[in-house]
Order: C-alpha cells, then sequence, then structure tokens
C-alpha cells in the first residue's frame, strides 16, 4: 500500500487535473441549488405574507418554508447525483488503483448478505440489507474483498392506524474478507468483550453460558482477554488460528483504528467487521475536492480494509497453506 | 404427610443433585484436559515421524551435532514404542524442537540447501506442524489450569477430594520455545 506522502505526490502531478473538472461541476451545482433555494425561500415568503394578510394564522410562514426547504434538497440531491457517480466512476477507481494496484472498485456491488450471515458474527435476523461501494482484488499473496454494509431488522408496534415500523441497526460499517494464512476447519468468532470488562471474573462465567457461538475459549493473553472474547467449535484450532503473535497484532490493530472490531474464521477465510458511522466513499457537494484533506480523508478509509492484511501479517505464508 | 414426603425430598435431594453437579464438572473438566492430550499426542507423533527426513536433510551439514541426531533418533524409537507421560513427552519434544534449531541454522549457513524444492516443502510442514502443536500446548494447559480450579476452588474442592481428583501439572516450556519464533529468519 501506498504512503500518504506518495499519494500527495500523485495528487500534484495527475489527479488534480481530473479534480479540476470535478471541482467546476461541483462549484456549479452549488451555485445553482443556492439560486434555487433562494429563489424558494423568496417565493415562499411572499406567499406566506400574502395568506397572512388573508387572515391566516402566522404559523403558514413556518409550514411553507419547511416545504421549500424539502423542494430545495429533493433538488439539490439530484442535481449532484450525476457529480457523485461521475466521481465514484473516474476519481475512486484512479485513486484506489493507484493506491494499491492489485485492487478494483465497485460502486455499485458489495459483500453479499448471505456471506454476511455465513460469517456468524451477527446472529440477528436481517429484514433489510445494503451494501456498495466493493473494494476487490490481491494484496500481495493475499485475496481481499470489502465493502460498506448495513444490515437492519425491523419492529412492528401497535396495530391498526396506530402501526408503527421502525428499524434497528444490526451493523452499519466496513466488511471485510480475505483469505487466511492458515487452513482450518471449524469456526472461531471474535467478539469485544463487554461483559468481562463490566464483571470480570463472574462475566467470564456469564460468557461461558453464552454458547450459541460455541464454546468459550479461554486465551492467555490478559490484555487481549480483556478486550474480546473468543468462541469456537474447536479449542485447540481456535488456538492455532490465534498464536500469541496474531493476538498482540489483533489488539494493535483495534487500538489503532480506535473501532470496536469483530472477527470470525470460517472456511479458511478471515471475515472483519468494523463498525463505521459515516457514509464511506462518497463525495461531499458542499466541500471543495481541491482540498488535499478530502483526499487523505479516503486514504484513511481504504486504509482501514487494506490495512488488514498487513496488520494482521496474512502476506506471511509460512505454513502449509501458499 | 404429602408436605413431609416433599420436605424429605427436598432435604436429600437438593444436596444430592448439587453433589451430581459438582461431579459432572469435574469429570467433564478432566475428560477436556485428556481429549485435548489425546490430540496433542497424535500432533507430537507427526512431527516425530518427520524427524528421520530432518536428520538425513541436514547430516551431511550438520557434523559436530551428530550427537544430537543419535539422542533424538532414540528417544524416538522410545516415544514410538510405548506411552509416555505428558511430562516426559515434552521433554522430548523440546530435544526435536532442539534439533529445528539445527535445521534452521543449517538453511541459514548453506543457502543453497533453500533452493531445493523437497526442502522448502519440508520446513513448511515443520513450521505448521509447529504452530498447531503450540496451539495444542496452550489449549492443553488451559484445560488443566480448568480442571485445576475446580480441584482447589470451593465448593467443589470438596467433591474432588472425596472422589480422588488430584492436580495436574502444566506443560513446561523449555527457554528455546518461550523464544518468540523468528519469522524473518525463517522465510527470508
Amino acid at each position: 500500500m501506498k504512503t500518504l506522502d506518495e499519494l500527495r505526490e500523485y495528487y500534484d502531478t495527475d489527479l488534480k487535473l481530473d479534480l479540476a473538472d470535478f471541482e467546476r461541476q461541483r462549484q456549479k451545482i452549488v451555485t445553482h441549488s443556492m439560486i434555487v433555494f433562494g429563489a424558494l425561500a423568496g417565493a415562499g415568503v411572499l406567499v406566506a405574507l400574502f395568506l397572512m394578510l388573508r387572515g391566516l394564522p402566522p404559523v403558514i410562514l413556518l409550514f411553507i418554508l419547511i416545504g421549500c426547504a424539502i423542494i430545495g434538497g429533493v433538488y439539490y440531491y439530484i442535481a449532484g447525483l450525476d457529480y457523485r457517480s461521475g466521481f465514484k466512476r473516474i476519481i475512486l477507481p484512479k485513486l484506489i488503483a493507484f493506491v494499491e494496484p492489485g485492487l478494483e472498485y465497485r460502486p455499485e456491488q458489495g459483500i453479499s448478505k448471505e456471506l454476511f450471515r455465513a460469517a456468524g458474527l451477527f446472529l440477528h435476523s436481517i429484514d433489510r440489507y445494503k451494501c456498495e461501494d466493493m473494494i476487490q482484488g490481491k494484496v500481495g499473496k493475499t485475496e481481499i474483498a470489502f465493502s460498506e454494509v448495513h444490515a437492519e431488522y425491523k419492529t412492528t408496534s401497535g396495530s391498526g392506524k396506530n402501526r408503527r415500523t421502525e428499524w434497528h441497526t444490526i451493523f452499519k460499517g466496513l466488511f471485510f474478507i480475505a483469505d487466511f494464512n492458515k487452513d482450518f476447519h471449524g469456526r472461531t468468532v471474535v467478539l469485544p468483550d463487554t461483559a468481562e470488562k463490566l464483571f470480570g471474573l463472574f462475566g467470564q462465567t456469564l460468557q461461558s453460558w453464552n454458547s450459541s457461538y460455541g464454546q468459550l475459549v479461554r486465551l492467555e493473553d490478559v490484555e487481549f482477554e480483556k478486550e474480546f472474547v473468543v468462541y469456537g467449535t474447536d479449542q485447540i484450532e481456535a488456538r492455532y488460528i490465534l498464536s500469541p503473535a496474531l493476538m498482540e497484532r489483533i489488539l494493535l490493530f483495534g487500538r489503532k483504528a480506535g473501532k470496536k472490531i469483530y472477527l470470525s474464521f470460517l472456511g479458511s477465510k478471515v471475515f472483519v467487521a468494523i463498525p463505521v458511522q459515516e457514509n464511506m466513499f462518497e463525495p461531499k457537494v458542499f466541500s471543495s475536492i481541491l482540498d488535499f484533506n478530502v483526499i487523505a480523508e479516503y486514504y484513511a478509509q481504504l486504509q482501514l480494509g487494506v490495512g488488514i492484511v498487513d496488520e494482521l501479517n496474512l502476506n506471511t505464508r509460512i505454513w502449509t497453506k501458499e | 404427610m404429602a408436605a413431609i414426603l416433599i420436605v424429605i425430598i427436598a432435604v436429600l435431594g437438593v444436596p444430592l443433585l448439587v453433589l451430581a453437579v459438582m461431579y459432572n464438572l469435574l469429570i467433564s473438566r478432566r475428560n477436556q484436559v485428556q481429549n485435548i492430550f489425546g490430540t496433542m499426542d497424535a500432533m507430537l507423533k507427526k512431527r516425530w515421524d518427520l524427524v528421520p527426513n530432518l536428520v538425513a536433510a541436514v547430516q551431511g551439514y550438520a557434523q559436530h551435532e551428530k550427537s544430537l541426531f543419535e539422542n533424538v533418533t532414540q528417544a524416538r524409537a522410545r516415544a514410538m514404542g510405548g506411552q509416555m507421560s505428558p511430562n516426559e513427552m515434552v521433554q522430548y519434544d523440546n530435544a526435536v524442537s532442539q534439533l529445528m534449531g539445527v535445521f534452521r541454522a543449517t538453511v541459514e549457513n548453506y543457502p543453497q540447501l533453500k533452493a531445493g524444492e523437497n526442502f522448502l516443502h519440508l520446513q513448511r510442514t515443520l513450521n505448521e506442524l509447529e504452530e498447531q502443536i503450540s496451539a495444542a500446548r496452550r489449549a492443553y494447559n488451559a484445560a488443566v489450569t480448568d480442571y485445576n480450579n475446580a480441584v482447589e476452588m470451593f465448593p467443589t474442592n470438596i467433591i474432588a477430594a472425596m472422589f480422588d481428583f488430584e492436580r495436574k501439572t502444566l506443560l513446561e516450556f523449555s527457554e528455546q520455545d518461550r523464544r518468540n519464533p523468528d519469522v524473518g529468519k525463517i522465510i527470508r
């Protein structure tokens, strides 16, 4: 993976030219949106004043302004569609190909719901599943794929007219799959630990009762045990995968990313889920893209996924799996 | 009459039930230890099967380690013959680890060895087995710790004393094993 400094150089010499076109398009959208907003607001106020003179209560102004804001928002969204898809079609693939030449970007695709479920990290049944921004390819010797994923379930309450549906997030963020450097047959799951942090030894007992993930695997790395809980189908295999070195690496990776991380090992593959709140790889129409910091942000998002290969040392192939 | 019966059942039944649960816990932990020991045993034997190949591969190059080769080969014959206790097994296994150290050093000193397809394959197989054995040892020690906790902690220690559940010893690792493997050196 290229460094941020190398990216800066590429940005100055190459990327900036392409970005300039997009910047012009972006500014046009912003100006047009401003004009539309202004015109709508002005017209709205006039209509409201007219209606108020006719004897309607002043609150009508508020309603009309909210209506105008909605129309303006829709206009802004539609006007930006072209720009956003163009950015994803032209700029991001270039950026990704530069940062890690073995990778390909497919904005419309993502990790499938079946794979997401097969990983066995989130057991709740899924009612709505969205995925986009698939990045796929080879980093060194390791085949990887990751995308943005949003899985939700719904609850309904009340009946008849009062029936209400609420959506709850199961997972939203980056979902990553890679070929692991060792062969194994069972399933091992590494989850962020909450029970042990809160209740100590009693928490461990609680964890051992939670059998939906498999047997509790107690590891000897104290630091690791504090932050993660491990379940598996095979005690020895779990330790074969989670060597002392890998435990250390997972701990460091979690701390560096500053996020909770979920891992599962299944079918000689590793699945990593990292919760991320914001919409990733999405161009923002209201801030200039000629600012390198914006590009650096995409780089950071990319690094979160691609970096896993190095962080977990997946390119080390000294065991029988090549 | 019915009330008295219930009281009698409660007075006798509840302690018996508690007793049974604790006894079963001890048994299940002991079985876990034996189960993992079985797997470890199988893995160690797999590695011992490689010993002749290992010796053949480096013998010509590391003359001054001759006595080590002989010791390991003899110990292997003993090990394959009969049952060994966990600690005897580890002792022998440490000797094999030493042999692997020699193997690696030889590879370092004779770069032409590294080019051979067979050699690379042997090296990968060894790394694999070593990783699996170390996992099995860690699992064994974790299972023994669980079992020992049950044997020594109140209230299961009472049952353990009644039915002669004895503390098991953890596997000792040699200094050499405790060191982190130098991955860079192996794959260079």
